[in-house]
């Protein structure tokens, strides 16, 4: 029951864009199609998910007991970095159709600030989170999982609109990034609604 | 001919306002809509950038002819995240109650594409005191913008302008602000408002010199 709770916020109530506002350069950037939408969707749901249990460990394995906490973001950007790398030799090895959808994605990862938020949040500020200072690791899982969801949902869904959105004459100054920061300010205040279930 | 090197002065004004990070380059655009709730975290935000920007521009000059260029962006990350640590560990310590309100976003501006982006376009190719001074203008500039959008939120969604701690002043009443403002959904209305407004400004600019 507490998975689900922590899952439900992570996708809905705090989503990764919308209310924390992390990852909003890929998420402007790269939504103008719905196929290159779900393609970057999928790969940071991947690395989201796979470096945070990474920094999970480390964090609780390696600066804890060493009492070096305060080094977390220096190693943080570094295991995230060489893990996309390793993430991207691995699958242009292994699956030439997989890297073909993802490959251009996965370089602009290392600088989306959601991966490395969600590390932080989950260690540091972990008590802001699950309202306790050693969350378990599944509760972590689930909410990296939840996180990266939520972001995938969200630039779906945003990329679906703006499609919809080209094929409609626009002031000129207001063509590109100001209306598509007027639809995420309406997308935020639907997603405000949420706020209230749990 | 070769094309006429660039002033200092050119170099500092074109971060400034030209290619001005916020409103025209879109560069760093999570801290610009996550710390504008109030003018104090902005001018916050944008002091750390000005640090972290100026001291890696100046060190990423001075290394790069001894840097090989397939190991480069991994050797600039850890530039910047030692100097994101130092300035994490400065406010902490002396101005424990901004390093609150900004949050992770005071760690994350390690990822901000704002200062690695410069790092990889100018520093790399520039000597240090060009760089240092394109980091001061391009900050400067993150800073004005953020700061604006600060202003905008907190004056009509809270009624205030807080500058620093206590000193600020209270100009709208209770029942004439605009709340959702300073909810999280208020980044976006006023800064695609502002950045509407803008791209007018400037393409009338742009028109008026193709007619002339």
């Amino acid at each position: 029951m507490e998975l689900i709770a922590i899952a439900f916020g992570a996708i809905f109530v705090n989503n990764v864009v919308l209310n924390q506002f992390y990852g909003l350069c890929p998420f402007l950037g790269v939504s103008t199609k719905k196929s290159s939408a779900l393609s970057m969707g999928m790969a940071v749901t991947f690395v989201i998910t796979l470096s945070t249990m990474i920094a999970f460990a480390i964090y609780n394995y390696v600066l804890v007991p060493y009492e070096i906490t305060y080094l977390s973001t220096i190693v943080f950007i570094l295991v995230i970095a060489s893990f996309v790398q390793l993430v991207e030799m691995f699958i242009k090895r292994f699956s030439a159709s997989l890297y073909s959808a993802l490959g251009v994605y996965l370089p602009l990862i290392t600088t989306n600030c959601a991966v490395l938020g969600v590390a932080i949040d989950i260690t540091v500020n972990s008590q802001k989170i699950f309202e306790t200072s050693t969350p378990s690791f599944m509760m972590v899982t689930v909410y990296a999982l939840g996180i990266s969801l939520g972001y995938a949902l969200i630039i779906f869904l945003f990329s679906a609109i703006r499609e919809e959105m080209d094929a409609y004459p626009i002031k000129r100054n207001w063509e590109g990034i100001p209306i598509a920061l007027i639809t995420a300010f309406i997308m935020a205040m639907i997603f405000y609604g949420f706020g209230g279930i749990v | 001919m070769a094309r006429k090197e660039k002033t200092l002065k050119e170099i500092f004004t074109n971060g400034l306002f030209i290619q001005n990070p916020t409103f025209v380059q879109f560069l760093g655009m999570c801290p610009t809509l996550a710390v504008t709730k109030s003018v104090e975290s902005a001018i916050g935000m944008g002091a750390g950038v000005i640090f972290v920007l100026v001291l890696s521009n100046l060190a990423i000059s001075l290394i790069r002819n001894l840097v090989p260029r397939e190991v480069r962006i991994p050797i600039y990350i850890v530039i910047i995240a030692s100097l994101v640590t130092i300035l994490e560990m400065f406010m902490k310590a002396f101005v424990p109650d901004l390093a609150v309100s900004l949050g992770t976003f005071l760690s994350l501006i390690v990822v901000n594409c704002l200062i690695l982006g410069r790092a990889e376009a100018f520093a790399s190719k520039n000597g240090p005191i060009k760089s240092a001074a394109d980091g001061l203008g391009m900050a400067i500039g993150f800073m004005g913008g953020i700061v604006l959008i600060a202003i905008f939120r907190e004056l009509l969604g809270a009624g205030s302008i807080t500058i620093w701690g206590d000193f600020g002043i209270d100009l709208i009443p209770k029942n004439y602000q605009i709340g959702i403002l300073v909810q999280a959904s208020g980044a976006f209305l006023v800064f695609g408002v502002l950045v509407a407004q803008i791209n007018k400004i400037r393409m009338g600019r742009a028109d008026r010199n193709e007619v002339t």
